[in-house]
């Protein structure tokens, strides 16, 4: 399998003027097309950092990163955007659908923004709403689905630009056990048929027990790199 | 898509956008308004003034303002008055006779134009009959019969029916003095007029001056038809005379018709300043109550020229909604107003001192409603840079992660 995302030597300090802070120390990470990974480790240890600096939203002080194959370090604003909107799929913790839009357009925004032609959009909208089991909800807005079937829709969405993988922060953070199941078992099916890498950062065991490969952090530094049991 | 998004975004928080669709509402009507009230007045005062005092055009000898004497009178005056009337069948015409002198009542006297004047070609003129408050014209058997205005009756104290004594030179240079009953009192939309002139007939004051002749020959065209061909016509076949409009003869005119692009051309500007800090204030709360989600989008990629005109499009539509409605409020407040007119005879007393008609009628011209299209665009869309620029500053990784 050839590797979607690498990292060399990666730190990242806020506030150098004053008190500086490490969030990463050096990091070296190598993950690889089809990898259902969990980053886990306590608060501050540095997870969200990275989570940021691999989906290009932040920049590291030092270190090299490559997404598909492509430097991202050296891209300007506006190119990192359009890196992004092509290349990886954001699932938040707090499901961030755009709450005028309904579940479906929800999903059809990132390929209008890709500029696909609209029957395109919306087949693929369609598909990807059945393949999260929300084929009756596809007119609704956010408001009117719950937390875990507004997550299917930010899963479905993060899918839709056909990403090279998968960034997801404390997905089931907000979710119960019903959802989180439900979830967990859309996504891995997801990278089990379709290849589909997944990237999590979490504190929830039961996304840690599904991964196939946990990633511990602590102090901005990995401490452990195993396999899991999922 | 964008468009849906801005369109359903202006409505989340519907009281707010409604406050300033209101406000943009209530100020484009406002201009309509104000604009169609202070043209109306405008208008009514200019068309007033050439109906009852200047005429479109007026004719005199070319010496005849440096000191108006009485031996100024147009050469051949009745013969060009004859050939004006030929040529210009459409137009109304009066030949007037003008003398300086001084009306006396037992009680007071006053300095006055005496305007000597033909019955029916004034009255065809200058509407003179239908000004008159009491008594009759001066188409009556009667020995010299004069109108004088109201306001300068009042002055004098003299009343329908009383005799005044007029004081003049004649033509020989003696100061002649004759009686005269007044036989009508007029009333005109300026008092000031009111008080300086009064009319006599010419047949009654030519014998008095010892001869006759002409010094003015007003012409008024009939509405909706432009004056200027005529009178360039006049210019070029009577080289010798001047030959002026109202608008050099009373250049007040002049500059009140100037104004009335000018008036809208204000109101515009002070109400949409008024409406871009609305604009501004709004937008400002829309943009930084979505900060989180403003960042999600740049996070999954919507790139930041897309952002800023997505907030463009949502101010746009917030003054396009508004702005419409407006209009067609004004539009029909004018039209209403329009043909009945606003009656303001309460206040009359005073703008009559100002030669201001007390029924106004209200109008805009139709390029207003494009002026105001425009201003509203321009306004709405300084409005939304402020808060556009806020928006595209965000950086994703921070705005995700406020609460």
């Amino acid at each position: 399998m050839k590797p979607v995302i690498v990292t060399k030597g990666i730190t990242k300090t806020y506030q150098p003027d004053t008190i500086p802070v490490h969030a990463l120390r050096g990091v070296d990470l190598t993950i690889k097309e089809g990898e259902f990974v969990a980053i886990v480790g306590p608060s501050g240890s540095g997870k969200t950092t990275l989570l940021n600096i691999i989906g290009g939203l932040d920049r590291p002080s030092e270190g090299y990163i490559e997404v598909g194959g492509k430097d991202i370090s050296a891209l300007s604003d506006n190119a990192l955007i359009d890196f992004r909107r092509d290349n990886i799929g954001f699932v938040f913790q707090a499901y961030n659908l755009i709450p005028v839009l309904t579940a479906l357009e929800n999903v059809e925004f990132v390929m209008l923004l890709q500029k696909l032609p609209k029957d395109q959009r919306h087949k693929r909208a369609l598909e990807l709403l059945h393949a999260v089991g929300l084929d009756d909800k596809i007119s609704k807005r956010p408001i009117e689905l719950s937390g875990g079937q507004q997550q299917r829709v930010a899963v479905a969405r993060a899918l839709a630009s056909k990403p090279a993988f998968v960034l997801a922060d404390e997905p089931t953070a907000n979710l119960d056990s019903v959802s989180t199941g439900q979830l967990l078992d859309i996504m891995a099916n997801l990278n089990r048929e379709e290849q589909m890498t997944f990237v999590f950062s979490t504190h929830d065991q039961r996304v840690i027990d599904r991964a196939h490969r946990i990633i511990t952090l602590e102090d901005g530094k990995i401490i452990s790199d195993q396999l899991g049991h999922g | 898509m964008i468009f849906k998004v801005a369109w359903r975004n202006i409505w989340r928080s519907r009281t707010r956008s409604l406050v300033v669709i209101s406000a943009v509402v209530l100020g484009i009507w406002a201009i309509i308004v104000i604009t169609g009230f202070s043209i109306g007045m405008v208008r009514t005062y200019i068309h007033t003034a050439i109906l009852n005092e200047w005429s479109h055009i007026q004719i005199h000898r070319s010496d005849y303002f440096v000191d108006k004497a009485l031996e100024d009178t147009l050469p051949n005056g009745f013969a060009i008055y004859q050939n004006l009337k030929n040529e210009f069948p459409e137009e109304l015409l009066s030949p007037r006779l003008l003398v300086q002198g001084m009306v006396s009542s037992p009680k007071a006297a006053r300095g006055v134009t005496i305007k000597a004047i033909q019955p029916g070609p004034e009255n065809a003129t200058t509407e003179l009959q239908d000004h008159l408050s009491q008594g009759q014209y001066l188409d009556v058997d009667s020995r010299n019969p004069m109108l004088i205005g109201e306001d300068l009756a009042d002055k004098i104290q003299v009343s329908l029916n009383n005799r005044v004594v007029l004081t003049f030179q004649s033509y020989s240079g003696e100061i002649t003095a004759a009686s005269f009953r007044i036989v009508g009192l007029y009333k005109t939309k300026d008092s000031r007029y009111d008080s300086q002139h009064i009319f006599v007939r010419q047949e009654d004051i030519k014998k008095l001056l010892g001869g006759d002749g002409l010094h003015e020959i007003a012409i008024r065209v009939p509405d909706g038809t432009d004056f200027q061909p005529i009178m360039d016509r006049i210019v070029k076949e009577y080289p010798g005379l001047d030959v002026q409009s109202y608008k050099t003869l009373s250049p007040d005119l002049e500059l009140y018709e100037s104004t009335i692009g000018l008036t809208s051309t204000i109101m515009t500007i002070i109400v949409m300043l008024a409406l871009i800090f609305g604009i501004i204030n709004t937008m400002m709360m829309a943009v930084l109550e979505r900060i989180k989600e403003l960042g999600m989008l740049m996070a999954i990629g919507m790139n930041k020229q897309r952002v800023f005109f997505m907030i463009l499009i949502e101010t746009l539509l917030l003054g396009c909604i508004g702005a419409p409605i407006g209009m067609l409020v004004g539009y029909v407040t004018i039209l209403l107003t329009s043909n009945t007119g606003l009656d303001l005879s309460a206040y009359s007393a005073g703008m009559r001192e100002f030669g201001l008609s007390d029924i106004i009628y209200p109008w805009v011209p139709p390029t207003i409603y494009w002026q105001l299209a425009i201003a509203v665009v321009i306004t709405a869309l300084i409005g939304s840079l402020f808060p556009a620029l806020r928006a595209i500053r965000l950086r994703p990784v921070e705005a995700i992660r406020t609460l």
